[in-house]
């Protein structure tokens, strides 16, 4: 063993090399607050590492990203390997701002090392890049509306709003073209652009040294390895620890496909963007590039003027307080608006609610239209209840005009499908994979049938529906079943000015009387 | 160099350290390699969960005479879910008994032809023939035709088999 490493050596020198690395000189009283550019090459190292494998099975089409996304959730290690990646992403802008206050607070951005500094906030922007295009990857109603909101953010850019945006979207919406160009960001160019620069970074700082404690002690330099490899590794060690603990603790969230039809979905960005949005409420209307675009600009240009701002070779903090002072204010105002933004966000979509009537109409539509002629456990098709589907809304809709466009030659045409029994189809479809039916009463389910194909087009109840006519979602607190019998069965007997058309005609007793009965029994 | 100038204490906390130092690099190092190797290698297939397929009527087929069906097999392949096609012969004895055979031969994978004239299933790659019930009579093949597990529907005489 031993002649084959002097063998290596003769030929490759690699012990001169490691000499290089480990023996960097350190000034004397260099100790913990020097070990977060460690930490950040570890979690950086992490996410490289996570992340080349996650291309082993992610598959970046809007068909697919989230179908591969759950399928790695799905195996063993990918939980995990996907927590790893997910978390590391938030402890990189941690572990950034950590490492970035205290090159602050150390005044280390003093000369000789200004470019030191600069190439850090280049590095800065590169992972703020990485988290952008990152979080689109996994295509779900999160990643899908963050990104609208980003690229509409985008838009505010002076002059060249328009342009901005039509090179992050790749085509005329967002879609194909935007996930794989974004994942091109994400997993080629940003990675690429980002080892260039640490090499950089790291390459400047051996070449200038540690700046070492703010006051220079006496004593001779000691070498980086091994007493300062220890408190590094420590460091890296409890933070991979605590980072394991969380992708263990939970898999990383994925929400339902990403459904650009979805009213009521409400994007959150992810935390650390929280104050950025936060702070664009303030600035309503025309105003609204003061938050997106001038105090941005004006913070990150103060960073990168701040070794001429701070001049003078005074480093200790308590000197320089004008620099201490307007960095803490705006650190607190990072974090005041970040605390702000989390107690406004919305509340997550409860997916957990009962069906909604345009969901339990729409089973009713596909048992009337014979689905499951194919899609059943003997079928040609997948049964639609239990089994995943992903296909966005459009897919469904026409599928159901049109099912030979999928399965050419197996399936006789069915009748026209009513353009509202589709719609509804088409929800109670995307419900369905996601959780069983959970069984309604034999009234519930004859009114929805009448709901989602009559009521629906003008009335609300539970917040879907439409907006012209009053909103059912509390009608037995108004009238009794009969009053409401008679009312659809011909308005204009009732109230002569009534704008609703009468439903006599259209339905049967049986349909009035559940309709009419369920309405009443909505308190 | 100056490490050998330190006392032998000092020289024993570098020691400690140098060890801590390597343990620690091993156990991150070891702890993602094994991570991700069983992540590289995870994706086991899942027991291909056979689904019964209808597979026409017996009315639709001949006593003893093996019929040819294309059966559209949904199957799922990581995350990617296609519908293949699969050709099954269907054996039918004219009764309660069906048998269900693989077109696919044996030897190097090409699909079968039932030759009605002289009764044998021939391959048109290297020549394997098989008799009726899928058994091999002549050319390379090393097994017999594979059998798919089939039944009759009692109910409506509908042919099921489970692909």
């Amino acid at each position: 063993m031993k002649r084959l490493v002097d063998w290596v050596h003769a030929r490759t020198g690699y012990r001169d090399a490691a000499r290089v690395m480990l023996d960097e000189p350190l000034p004397p009283g260099t100790g913990w607050f020097f070990t977060l550019g460690s930490v950040l090459l570890g979690l950086l190292s992490i996410q490289l590492l996570t992340g080349a494998f996650l291309t082993l099975y992610y598959a970046a089409t809007p068909d697919h990203a989230y179908d591969s996304v759950r399928f790695i959730n799905g195996l063993g290690a990918g939980r995990l390997v996907r927590g790893l990646h997910h978390y590391g992403a938030s402890f990189i802008i941690v572990a950034l701002a950590a490492h970035m206050l205290r090159v602050i607070a150390f005044g280390s951005y003093k000369p000789p090392r200004e470019v030191t500094w600069l190439s850090g906030l280049a590095l800065f922007a590169l992972i703020l890049g990485f988290s952008l295009t990152g979080y689109l990857l996994p295509w779900d109603q999160r990643a899908y509306w963050a990104t609208v909101v980003t690229i509409n953010v985008s838009k505010l850019t002076p002059v060249a709003g328009e342009i901005v945006a039509g090179v992050l979207r790749g085509g005329s919406t967002i879609g194909a073209l935007t996930l794989t160009r974004w994942y091109s960001a994400h997993v080629i160019f940003l990675p690429v652009a980002v080892v260039l620069l640490i090499a950089a970074h790291v390459f400047l700082m051996r070449r200038q040294g540690i700046s070492g404690p703010v006051r220079p002690r006496s004593g001779s330099p000691t070498p980086f390895f091994p007493s300062q490899a220890a408190r590094d590794v420590t460091m890296v060690l409890l933070v991979t620890i605590l980072l394991a603990a969380f992708a263990w603790r939970g898999a990383p969230p994925l929400e339902g496909p990403a459904d650009p039809t979805d009213a009521t979905y409400v994007p959150r960005p992810e935390w650390y963007f929280l104050g950025l949005f936060q702070l664009l409420k303030y600035f309503p209307g025309k105003w609204e590039v003061i938050g997106a675009m001038v105090v941005p600009g004006v913070v990150a240009g103060f960073l990168a003027l701040l070794p001429w701002i701070d001049r003078g070779p005074e480093r200790d903090p308590r000197k320089r307080r004008l620099v201490v002072g307007a960095v803490t204010i705006s650190g607190a105002a990072v974090i005041g608006l970040t605390a702000l933004g989390w107690r406004d966000r919305p509340a997550s979509s409860a997916s957990s609610d009962g069906w909604s009537l345009r969901e339990i109409g729409g089973r009713a539509f596909a048992q009337k239209l014979n689905c499951g002629r194919c899609h059943s456990e003997t079928g040609l098709a997948d049964p639609l209840e239990g089994a995943p589907s992903t296909r966005g809304p459009e897919w469904i809709a026409g599928h159901l005009a049109d099912p030979e466009m999928i399965a050419p030659g197996m399936r006789e045409p069915t009748a026209v499908v009513h353009e509202r029994e589709a719609a509804a189809v088409v929800a109670y479809v995307r419900r369905a994979s996601r959780e069983a039916y959970p069984g309604y009463p034999p009234l519930v389910e004859a009114s929805a049938t009448v709901f989602a194909r009559y009521c629906i087009g003008c009335h609300k109840i539970e917040g879907d529906g439409g907006k012209d006519g009053p909103d059912l979602t509390h009608e037995g607190t108004k009238h009794d079943a009969a009053t409401l019998r008679r009312w659809i069965v011909d308005p204009e007997l009732v109230d002569p000015d009534a704008e609703m058309p009468s439903f006599g005609d259209r339905l049967t007793d049986a349909q009035l009387d559940a309709i009419s009965t369920y309405l009443a029994s909505r308190k | 160099m100056s490490h050998t100038t330190e006392t032998s204490s000092l020289g024993g906390r570098r020691r400690t350290l140098i060890l801590f130092v390597n343990a620690t690099v091993a156990l991150i190092g070891g702890g993602l390699s094994v991570l991700l190797g069983a992540f590289a290698f995870g994706p086991k297939a899942r027991a291909a969960e056979g689904r019964w397929i209808r597979a026409g009527t017996t009315s639709d087929l001949k006593p003893d005479e093996p019929v040819a069906r294309i059966l559209a097999v949904s199957r799922v392949d990581g995350w990617y879910r296609e519908r293949a096609r699969e050709t099954v012969f269907l054996v039918w004895d004219g009764d309660r008994t069906i048998r269900a055979l693989s077109a696919t031969c044996t030897h190097l994978g090409c699909q079968v032809r039932w030759e009605a004239k002289d009764k044998k299933f021939r391959c048109p790659c290297h020549g394997g023939v098989y008799g009726a019930d899928g058994a091999v009579l002549e050319g390379p093949p090393p097994r017999p035709l594979a059998t798919i597990e089939a039944r009759i529907d009692p109910a409506d005489t509908s042919v099921l088999v489970r692909l």
